[in-house]
């Protein structure tokens, strides 16, 4: 069956804006529940031929990502600020993917499931002043089969049961761990030896062929870059080539959606989006469901005024963009006597989770993983002039000169949602389209800067038990930007305080579904999209089942 | 602010983006995605040798630029800004997809030469001048907005593609020994090569 190409104005079951992590999934099973499904993404179709090992065009000139040049972004740290656009431009405040398969195009491809306790926190924990904390409104187990289906169905590499901390789980993993890297077997060696439990990394890049894709060549190129064999357990090579096979899904690219469409009724009618040449168009849709990452969901949401909804769709809680959680991070970094070669292979073979729970004991809130990593490529880990490291001359060539020996120890860690930290509507700022633009306003919550702080102690001395000859480590400083946008369509079973209900239908428009990071209640310990396309299989099951019972 | 408008903030905003925080890195350089296609089809043609004349830069200019990298990433052993031509690549980034920084790099520049000309009255430029008398000035500046950005550039010229007019013929890469190869295979490094396997541990549950 080839891919469905939908006439001009024709009517669909669904319209699905984003391609991405989220997106590729609710298309894939609702076209294979036998929906129509026509999937909007305003970046380009890009396929495996057309990604390059060029770390200047994807982390310098925004080969991939959303850029300033036609999507400009403003920033502050606080709502009584006036944002301003970043100088210079390079990485956008809230940072995204911008082609067919979104950021799980360019992503790391860690893949943890989040644990229990991410779901009920607050229940455990008691609240924390000053913060949206809360627990979500379904459980893990609730999410369970849907980790399962992401791991089997998109395509998961890992240990089953290999850490102790590992929340239950009813199939092992489809495929072994990637083959160790010698960061691994340090950060192995150095956590053992400090009594910690450090294990296979689970990560969405295939180990050995599956489902018609090949294993990984070890190229490095996985961080900030599309994968040129087809490894990486994209979208674009998973679930939106399955999607198209079923004849009943259409992705149609370089299609910017800017309007959601609302009737006399309070339900939506479909979605206005401009073409490749800029031409303003009408689809007509029995449902719509964004997926376009939390910053584009909001702002999508929040520009689709009406009489009927003056402060933007979905929004008479007036939570639509509140509660922005970015994640925190911290590392250290370590030169060995021999050569590592961590340029080589995946991102990360070996983490740890020893210190995923927060512990009251530790006098703040938080709790994290930490990984084997390294900046993979030459010039970013070059530029890297944080600390006491050398910038110029002959020693900062020596340091370069070590790049084969080098490794770091990475803390990923918690955000506190606060209702301050936002994406909201720029009062001035258009973009090429003359659409009004993303606003960010984040800044970091105290014990989110404390538990980055607290891991980076514990990356430092992993690096000292595995024998390093020199440790450096960087300020733990505050988020200016963000590559994970969660929180900002908050999942919750009140309509006063929530914008999507647990089956992500949101409260105002009952024909309305957004599933993306925008549905976090709180931030997981700094890598989400596993969980992202947990909620979005299980999201698109409910969706399929209330369509059937013409309960949308 | 300073000549190149930029302020204490961007400043900051740069040094995090360059740093190594595990998530994502990236740098304060304008994206002029549009102009890099046409500057790497450029640079195709010319990259086999050194380019006979600057575009963006100029001589004088160019070669205190050239001068200063050479002081960032010195020449020894292995090769160093100078060798990787990493000036051209700059002078070829500020013609095309980092061409809205130039006017301003421009100026920080002749803020540079002058500051130098002031501190050092016999000598007719930078570039000119001794390789102690140069280190010694740039301990003065090596936190100026000057200096930032042409570390910044002067790395990127080092180990960018060499399809854009640095790295020459690879140099770069080679001194920091990375291969440059479509695909690896295990093992990696020293020390996986000497891993025995994953030891799994004892069943009991951690809360």
């Amino acid at each position: 069956m080839t891919a469905r190409k939908f006439k001009p104005d024709e009517m669909v079951d669904f319209v699905v804006v984003g391609s991405g992590a989220a997106g590729g999934v609710v298309a894939r099973e609702l076209s294979q529940g036998g929906f129509t499904v026509l999937v909007f993404e305003q970046g380009p179709r890009l396929s495996a031929a057309d990604f390059e090992h060029d770390e200047l065009k994807y982390f310098f000139l925004n080969g991939i990502t959303n850029s300033a040049q036609y999507a400009p972004q403003t920033f502050r740290k606080l709502p009584t600020e006036t944002a301003q656009r970043p100088r210079g431009g390079g990485l956008l405040p809230a940072s995204y993917a911008r082609l067919v398969g979104g950021s799980s195009t360019h992503y790391t491809a860690n893949f943890w499931r989040f644990h229990e306790i991410d779901f009920n926190e607050r229940s455990v924990l008691g609240s924390i002043p000053g913060t949206a904390f809360a627990d979500w409104p379904i459980s893990y187990q609730d999410l369970e089969p849907y980790y399962t289906k992401v791991e089997w169905e998109v395509g998961v590499s890992g240990l089953a049961n290999a850490s102790p901390f590992d929340p239950p789980r009813s199939k092992p993993y489809p495929m072994p761990p990637l083959p160790v890297k010698s960061s691994g077997v340090l950060l192995e060696r150095g956590a053992r030896k400090l009594g910690l439990h450090p294990f296979p990394a689970p990560m969405a890049i295939a180990s050995q062929p599956y489902r018609g894709r090949s294993q990984c060549i070890h190229c490095g190129f996985c961080m900030g870059y599309g994968c040129e064999a087809q490894a990486k357990s994209s979208t674009l090579y998973t679930m939106i080539p399955e999607a198209e096979a079923t004849g009943l899904c259409e992705i149609r690219a370089n299609s910017f959606v800017y309007h959601v469409d609302t009737n006399a009724q309070g339900r939506t009618t479909g979605v206005h989006y401009f073409d490749s040449q800029k031409r303003s168009h009408f689809q007509p849709a029995r449902a719509v469901v964004l997926s376009a990452n939390g910053a584009e969901t909001t702002r999508l949401l929040l520009n689709s005024t009406s009489n009927r909804f003056p402060q933007g769709l979905a929004n008479s809680s007036g939570m639509v963009g509140k509660h922005l959680m970015f994640n925190q991070g911290s590392g250290a970094q370590g030169i060995f006597e021999h050569n590592l070669n961590e340029y080589k292979s995946v991102q990360v073979t070996r983490i740890l989770h020893d210190f995923y729970d927060s512990d009251p004991k530790r006098g703040f809130y938080g709790g994290g993983g930490i990984d084997a990593r390294i900046n993979p490529q030459p010039a970013l880990w070059a530029l890297d002039s944080g600390g006491d490291l050398p910038r110029w001359g002959a020693e900062f060539k020596a340091r370069l000169e070590a790049f084969p020996r080098a490794m770091a120890s990475t803390g990923h860690t918690t955000s506190l949602p606060l209702e301050s930290n936002s994406v909201s509507i720029d009062p001035t700022l258009k973009d090429a389209w003359g659409i009004s633009a993303i606003r960010v306003t984040y800044k970091d919550h105290p014990d989110d800067l404390a538990m980055a702080k607290f891991l980076q102690d514990r990356s430092y001395e992993i690096l000292q038990a595995a024998g390093a000859q020199k440790i450096w480590r960087n300020e733990i400083s505050e988020n200016v930007f963000g590559v994970h946008l969660l929180g900002t369509a908050r999942m919750g079973n009140d309509p006063a305080t929530s914008v999507v209900d647990k089956y992500h239908r949101t409260h105002d428009v009952p024909n309305l579904f957004l599933c993306d990071g925008s549905s976090f209640v709180t931030s997981g310990r700094g890598q989400p999209t596993m969980t992202i396309q947990a909620l979005a299989f299980r999201a698109a099951d409910y969706i399929g089942q209330f369509a059937k019972r013409n309960e949308i | 602010m300073n000549a190149s408008g930029d302020t204490q903030d961007d400043i900051s905003r740069r040094s995090f983006l360059l740093s190594s925080s595990g998530l994502f890195s990236s740098m304060w350089v304008a994206a002029h995605w549009p102009g890099i296609a046409a500057a790497a089809h450029h640079a195709d043609q010319v990259s086999d040798a050194a380019p006979a004349h600057f575009q963006f830069f100029s001589a004088a200019e160019g070669a205190d630029v050239e001068a200063v990298g050479a002081q960032i990433v010195p020449s020894g052993s292995t090769g160093g800004a100078r060798e990787a031509h990493a000036v051209f690549f700059i002078d070829r980034s500020l013609s095309t997809y980092f061409a809205s920084m130039a006017p301003g790099y421009r100026l920080v520049l002749a803020d540079f030469q002058g500051k130098f000309r002031a501190a050092n009255p016999g000598a007719a430029s930078f570039a000119a001048a001794g390789s102690d008398q140069q280190i010694a000035f740039l301990k003065t500046v090596d936190r100026t907005p000057f200096f930032e950005i042409t570390r910044t550039l002067t790395v990127l010229g080092m180990f960018s593609s060499p399809k854009y007019g640095g790295n020459f013929q690879g140099s770069g890469w080679k001194m920091m020994g990375f291969a440059d190869q479509h695909a690896f295979a295990p093992p990696f490094g020293y020390y996986d090569a000497e891993y025995k396997g994953f030891v799994p541990y004892p069943a009991e549950k951690h809360a």
